[in-house]
């Protein structure tokens, strides 16, 4: 058995010279002065040995041990040094934190809570209502006859169910939320305030600012005296505090059968600040709410006394006001459910 | 609809800018949509509302202007025209579809170009002149809203009019040259032998008047709104005729317009009257409507302190018929104002020439409501709320969706809702399920390299009978983002049901998960239905990777959860009260077990608390393995059995022996070993 212990020196050195940590440093321990280490073998292969060479070599793995011994010694202050180094240096705070991210609530959702939250602050209370209808809560309780031109602007979608108090007539998905306002006034008395947001339905070619499905929100209000003045009043504030009080507004005559006198609600259009634009069809208003009276044919239809009440209601369209509201340039943007555009509100 | 301001000058006095009488028009309910200059004339777009066809016409207009800005209207005059005593022969079949019919023949006309002043009339709101017969009568429309037809009298066989419907299989070319199937819903103008126009719509190409025309056979009359509604709608055929006539033409100005045009005709285009019939079979039928209305009234509902004569004037500027007995007013409607039918009626007119601006602003007193609040509605937005900490986002998607799509999600066995009339597949039925919604979400993003998805919407599917509220979860992709941990584990099974897990926290309900094995819409190696009692309200786990490959998804690990919100909430109770906390130490014992591969965990659980009675409060799972030291055919379970009494301290001995025979029940019931 033979030794080159100068090739030995030089392997120890190169070594140590690659452990950085105590698990380095722990099998660089054991491969020299663990139990089947190096030195331990050449200490057993000793008595093997010539004696004339015993002394020689016993010498020179005492030297090898030694130095092992310091270079460990050395190499372990050096671990240990880093590491107070690294425990008591700063951390880079720069780096990301982990972050458990909240949902995000969709955006139309959130104009709904925000619309309806108003009203509520004002003793409405927020109802809801099923989306497939009868004809008599959807067209003819509003006055609205089956036949009327007024009836083109409420084309709607029928559905494969018979309806229940007319089996030669079927339901239909209803084209406003007003056929809910029906079956408040038919379940309670007077007086009432309610806002009701929901779906609603129209056979509209889908494009960039039109969708057959959205969303509505509905308000009713019905009291013994309550004014034109009432209607104007709640809804000119119900604007300014929604869209700010820089916003100019403008409430127009208009006509719808279930309300009168009738009036439409426009603000001064975001974008061009009511100089005209592709946006507001250069008229400079963005119209954003249909209101009213309540008609009294539509007293009539829910069996309240005639005279006995007046009453006042509103609808507007949600998606219109969120993409005014936020500058959402496409209506699909909102059921395409891109977590892009989701993440963002 | 266009009307010219130098046009509307004719019949009343602008003393305003053009801008400004658009602004006044537009708050008196007649919206100017739009304002253009045109060679020295100012052309207005007007949006009427289908309550005002008299405003679909030039005099119409000028008496709105009249009554806004006070100034009197100049109705069109012209020579008396002499009716001559002979008759045209004139059948109206059904008197209910036609209620006056005026047939005036004007003979030897000299069809030519009409003269200056007329076309400039007309090409100032885009009508195309055609000859000054034709011009006329367009003319008559625009200026005074009824609809007038010349036809070529001597293109008339027999030289009767018939006013009938239409026989099935006849037919007509109209003047746009296209030749139209009839039908008895269809009311058509007739000679002896065949139609010669479709009542109300557009005349027929073959009687029309041309150059070669010598005499003509003037029409004026008033056709059922309704009938002429449908036969527009089923030919796909509308005009600025058929316009007004669905809308109700004026019954008075049948007579009217029959007049201003036939002195019209015999100035431009000379000619004789030489018959004449007006057959006004609905004149009983004209009532002339009262309303009464006190002045207290309008004032009181229109919040205003307005004068009587104010609202007097108002009212006899529209062309209303006014008398006033102390404080009331008493309103009769002139003929051309159909719409006018209550008291409110009336008060919207005042309101509306009065301008809106003039109404206070106030605010409504809200009586407290006998309106129950919607409880539902809260419970919603509490699930929103935790969905939304867990982390998740909300999505809204359509109601309806394709067959196609019902199949491709395995779910042919749900029918959903029929629509009758969609406009597209996607609307060809309302949904039976949220899945095949959640999927194209799922398709859309995967489409731009959005892998990662945490899904939730609260949305409504359908069935014969009823509409209900579900609540349905996606989850497909990573867990959080952690740069910290070098690998990081995929979303599994037991990440939706901690989230579904979450949500039992709003109603403090027992939930129970019970293994599927014949799920139409999951993987049985990961299905649970969840049951609250013995109600199955809901389930969750892996989507089938069929349905994802019907999909053209590749990612198989999708996890979907759908749940009974009403069900859920039926069940559900909100109380919530104080439970004493425990003043005294819990003991913890860990338990570990050899079981069969198919023991599951509530069946230790179940064993716990059976044996456990007071003493034991909560098991906590800590850990389940294969491999080292279990024999093949059973997994390790590694748990916490917590022992904790509010009443006292719990003695060592108590808690060992209660723990001992817990566990010796594992080894009789379960076959477990201990480890």
């Amino acid at each position: 058995m033979s030794w080159n212990f100068q090739e030995i020196s030089s392997t120890v050195d190169a070594e140590i010279k690659s452990v950085h940590d105590q698990k380095g440093l722990e099998a660089f321990r054991v491969k020299y002065l663990g139990k089947k280490g190096l030195v331990s073998e050449i200490y057993a292969a000793l008595t093997d040995l010539p004696d004339k060479e015993r002394p020689l070599i016993g010498k020179k793995v005492n030297d090898l041990k030694s130095k092992v011994l310091e270079l460990i010694e050395k190499k372990a202050q050096e671990i240990r040094q880093q590491k107070e180094e690294d425990s008591s240096s700063a951390i880079d705070v720069t780096l990301p934190g982990i972050r458990r991210a909240q949902g995000h609530k969709h955006i139309l959702t959130q104009t709904i809570e925000e619309i309806c939250t108003t009203f509520e602050k004002l003793g409405f209370i927020i109802q809801e209502g099923p989306e497939i209808e009868s004809e008599f809560n959807n067209f003819t309780a509003l006055n609205i006859p089956i036949d009327h031109p007024s009836r083109d602007a409420f084309d709607t979608f029928y559905v494969d169910v018979k309806d229940p108090q007319r089996k030669d007539r079927n339901l239909l998905l209803r084209s406003h939320t007003s056929p809910a306002q029906i079956r408040v006034m038919e379940n309670n008395k007077p007086p009432l305030a309610v806002v009701v947001p929901g779906k609603v339905y129209r056979p509209d070619a889908v494009d960039a600012s039109h969708s057959f499905m959205f969303y509505q929100v509905e308000g009713l209000l019905v009291d013994k005296d309550v004014k034109f003045s009432h209607l104007r009043g709640l809804l000119m504030a119900f604007c300014r505090k929604f869209f700010g009080s820089k916003i100019r507004m403008r409430f127009r005559p208009h006509f719808f059968p279930f309300t009168e006198p009738s009036a439409e609600v426009d603000i001064s259009c975001y974008i061009c600040e009511g100089k005209g634009c592709s946006v507001c069809g250069r008229k400079g208003w963005l119209e954003i709410m249909g209101c009213g009276m309540v008609h009294p044919k539509v007293f009539e239809a829910v069996g309240y006394r005639k005279g006995a009440y007046t009453g006042l209601a509103f609808g507007m369209g949600v998606e219109r006001i969120a993409m005014l509201q936020y500058g959402i340039p496409d209506i699909r943007l909102f059921f395409e459910n891109d977590i892009r555009f989701l993440k963002q509100f | 609809m266009k009307i010219s301001l130098n046009w509307l000058k004719n019949y009343v006095t602008v003393h305003v800018s053009a801008d400004q009488l658009a602004r006044r028009l537009t708050m008196a309910g007649l919206e100017v949509e739009k304002t253009s200059s045109v060679k020295g004339d100012v052309i207005f777009e007007l949006e009427i509302t289908p309550n005002r066809p008299d405003c679909l016409n030039i005099v119409g207009i000028a008496r709105e202007v009249s009554a806004i800005f006070n100034k009197p209207l100049k109705k069109p005059q012209q020579k008396k025209v002499s009716i001559p005593k002979q008759k045209v022969e004139i059948h109206i079949e059904n008197t209910n579809d036609c209620r006056r019919y005026i047939g005036a023949l004007i003979e030897h006309v000299q069809v030519a170009s009409s003269c200056e002043w007329l076309k400039k009339r007309l090409d100032a709101i885009d009508i195309r002149s055609i000859n000054n017969v034709v011009d006329i009568t367009n003319f008559c429309l625009m200026e005074l809203g009824q609809p007038l037809h010349a036809f070529d009298f001597d293109k008339l066989i027999g030289g009767k009019i018939f006013v009938r419907r239409a026989k099935e299989g006849e037919t007509i070319v109209t003047i746009d040259e296209v030749e139209r199937k009839l039908d008895p819903s269809i009311l058509v103008i007739a000679d002896i032998k065949r139609p010669v126009a479709i009542a109300g719509v557009m005349g027929g190409k073959e009687t029309e008047v041309t150059e070669t025309t010598k005499n003509i056979l003037l029409e004026s009359a008033y056709f059922d709104p309704l009938l002429i509604r449908r036969a527009s709608r089923k030919l796909g055929l509308t005009s600025d005729s058929s316009y007004r006539f669905e809308r109700g033409v004026d019954m008075t100005m049948v007579g009217g317009g029959s007049r201003r045009a036939m002195g019209l005709i015999v100035n431009e285009a000379k000619g004789t009257i030489k018959k004449y019939a007006d057959v006004f079979p609905g004149k009983s039928l004209t009532r002339i409507r009262s309303i009464n209305v006190s002045l207290k009234r309008i004032n009181t509902f229109l919040d205003t302190g307005l004068s009587l004569g104010r609202c007097v004037k108002i009212l006899k500027k529209l062309g209303f018929l006014v008398t006033t007995k102390k404080e009331s007013i008493k309103v009769s409607s002139p003929s051309f104002r159909g719409d006018i039918k209550c008291p409110e009626d009336v008060m919207e007119e005042i309101a509306r020439i009065v301008g809106y601006d003039e109404i206070p602003l106030s605010y409504p007193p809200v009586a407290v409501s006998h309106v129950k609040p919607d409880s539902f509605w809260n419970f919603k937005q509490k699930i929103q709320e935790i969905l939304l900490g867990q982390g998740l986002d909300e999505i809204i998607t359509y109601s309806t969706t394709s067959q196609m799509m019902l199949e491709k999600s395995n779910l042919r066995h749900l029918p959903g809702i029929k629509i009758l009339n969609p406009l597209t597949k996607e609307q060809e039925v309302l949904r039976p399920s949220l899945l095949p919604s959640f999927l194209s979400v799922v398709v859309n993003n995967f489409n731009r390299g959005q892998k990662d998805l945490r899904l939730f919407e609260i949305g409504k599917i359908y069935e014969q009978g009823y509409e209900k509220e579900m609540l349905g979860i996606l989850l497909v992709g990573n867990c959080y983002e952690d740069w910290r941990i070098s690998s990081q584990e995929p979303i599994d099974f037991y990440d939706i049901k901690g989230i579904v897990d979450e949500l039992w926290t709003i109603t403090g309900l027992d939930s129970t998960y019970l293994p599927i094995k014949d799920a139409w819409l999951l993987e049985a190696i990961a299905a649970a239905a969840i049951n609250i009692g013995e109600d199955n309200i809901g389930f969750l786990g892996k989507i089938k990777n069929q349905i994802l490959a019907n999909w053209d998804i590749k990612q198989k690990d999708i996890y979907f959860a759908q749940l009974d919100i009403d069900k859920w909430y039926k069940q559900s109770s909100f109380s919530r009260r104080y439970q004493e906390l425990s003043e005294f130490p819990a003991i913890v014992r860990d338990v570990s077990l050899a079981v069969k591969k198919d023991i599951h965990f509530h069946r230790i659980k179940e064993i716990a608390y059976r044996h456990g009675k007071d003493i034991l409060s909560s098991i906590k799972f800590i850990e389940q393995y294969v491999g080292n030291k279990i024999p093949v055919g059973q997994k390790g379970l590694v748990f916490s059995l917590v022992y904790q009494s509010r009443q006292r301290t719990l003695r060592e001995d108590e808690v060992i022996d209660v723990h001992e025979r817990i566990c010796q029940s594992f080894i009789n019931e379960l076959g477990a070993t201990r480890r």
